[in-house]
């Protein structure tokens, strides 16, 4: 999977079974998330909608690891 | 290996956020104040050192010295004749830049511009095509002569022929609207050619053909934000706040510089640290009544009932409660009625 941007990681957003583990994996909400606006491009290109969670593919320096953002109005 | 850079993985309850804080603050008393930095080019001068840390922190909209790095397709980055077309179609030129002076003929209804041919030259324009382009632009009829264009108007109301004659001086003829000057760079390592431009307008440049739009770049963060998104926001925020540490050659390690942007972009959008971003709007009342403008917060907490959660560190300090780091975030509770584990009294 390739971006569109050296600097945008790959964005997907997150089935529900899925977000559902994440949760009871970590032990949070939703609320604990960072957010990510609706009016993002990265998030319109997905067309997310507010309560949706996105999962970040990030690398850090050659650090692979996955980033988690909610989705709200904005 | 992984197993041993498991063992230097960060402790649960660490501070992280303080450490980061200390990390970048005290390499920071040692910047100089004001640097100017030629990029290795004339005319474009970069904002340095403090200033320009204070800038990226604050998270401000627009950057003083904003600069966009534009690179080339695959195809034609070592073609400097190529790379030089590119960088034409991207330098802004206004018709002030090209016009030596403008006489306008009231009773004939006519402006009369004089174009300097050096100019004209420098910019890769004929007279022609600057006729045809006022003549899109305002809807009037224009003539090319050699070194002069003359705009036919219809009216004779002084005022607007005046008032026209200027708009068209400040019109951008050829190049993006919003950028300045446009250089050609070559990058020692691969021998290619790039482009650096003083401003920026991102969403034009990448409709610029044979522009890399995965390689774009620019300082301004916010123009990032709005072109590809709050995560490649937060990597410019920490790629420029590097930059402009080690520029100053301070070595402070990117996790510290992550976490600060990581912290900055988590609402969704960017954020500066102070007053009027993060430290201002944290949940705790007491947190914020101790930071800055404290009678203003307490009246407000009174006023609409808040309540404080009591889980950050600045609030607990103040009423001498454990703070939640380190040791003091594990808390112990006794399952009730579960006794099997307590020594009995004999």
């Amino acid at each position: 999977m390739k971006s569109d941007h050296e600097l945008v990681p790959v964005h997907e957003i997150m089935d529900e079974k899925e977000v559902r583990s994440l949760f009871e994996k970590m032990n949070i909400t939703q609320n604990n998330l960072p957010k990510i606006f609706t009016s993002d491009p990265q998030a319109k290109k997905l067309s997310a909608k507010p309560g949706q969670i996105i999962k970040v593919h990030r690398t850090d320096f050659g650090n692979e690891y996955l980033y988690y953002r909610l989705v709200v109005e904005g | 290996m992984a197993k041993k850079s498991n063992n230097y993985n960060v402790q649960y309850g660490e501070p992280v956020g303080m450490i980061a804080a200390q990390s970048v603050g005290e390499p920071g008393t040692q910047m100089i104040l004001r640097l100017f930095h030629f990029a290795g080019i004339e005319a474009t001068v970069t904002t340095s050192g403090l200033p320009r840390l204070a800038e990226l922190v604050d998270a401000k909209k627009r950057p003083t010295t904003p600069i966009t790095y534009v690179y080339i397709e695959d195809g034609a980055k070592k073609d400097f004749e190529k790379v030089e077309a590119i960088a034409k179609k991207i330098n802004e030129v206004k018709m002030q830049n090209i016009v030596r002076r403008f006489v306008e003929n009231f009773p004939k209804k006519r402006i009369k511009f004089f174009l300097n041919s050096q100019e004209l030259e420098a910019a890769g324009l004929t007279s022609k095509q600057i006729a045809s382009k006022i003549e899109k632009l305002f809807e009037v009829e224009a003539e090319a002569d050699e070194d002069a264009v003359t705009v036919r108007l219809q009216t004779t109301n002084m005022k607007i022929i005046r008032n026209t004659g200027v708009r068209m001086m400040r019109s951008v003829i050829s190049g993006i609207e919003g950028v300045g000057k446009a250089i050609i760079q070559q990058d020692k390592k691969t021998g290619e050619y790039f482009i650096i431009a003083t401003g920026n307008n991102l969403g034009a440049i990448m409709d610029v053909a044979g522009v890399d739009k995965y390689r774009l770049y620019t300082n301004d963060v916010f123009a990032m934000y709005k072109q590809f998104g709050i995560e490649s926001a937060r990597y410019t925020l920490a790629k420029e706040l590097m930059h402009t540490l080690s520029e100053q050659s301070i070595t402070v390690d990117h996790r510290h510089l992550l976490l600060i942007a990581d912290a900055m972009t988590s609402s969704g959008t960017i954020k500066g640290i102070g007053r009027h971003g993060l430290s201002g709007q944290k949940n705790s009342v007491l947190a914020r009544a101790a930071y800055e403008e404290t009678v203003k917060h307490l009246i407000n907490a009174a006023a609409f009932g808040e309540i404080d959660p009591m889980s950050g560190v600045t609030e607990n300090i103040l009423v001498g409660k454990l703070i939640p780091l380190g040791t003091g975030s594990v808390k112990l509770a006794m399952k009730s009625g579960d006794t099997s584990k307590v020594k009995k009294n004999k």
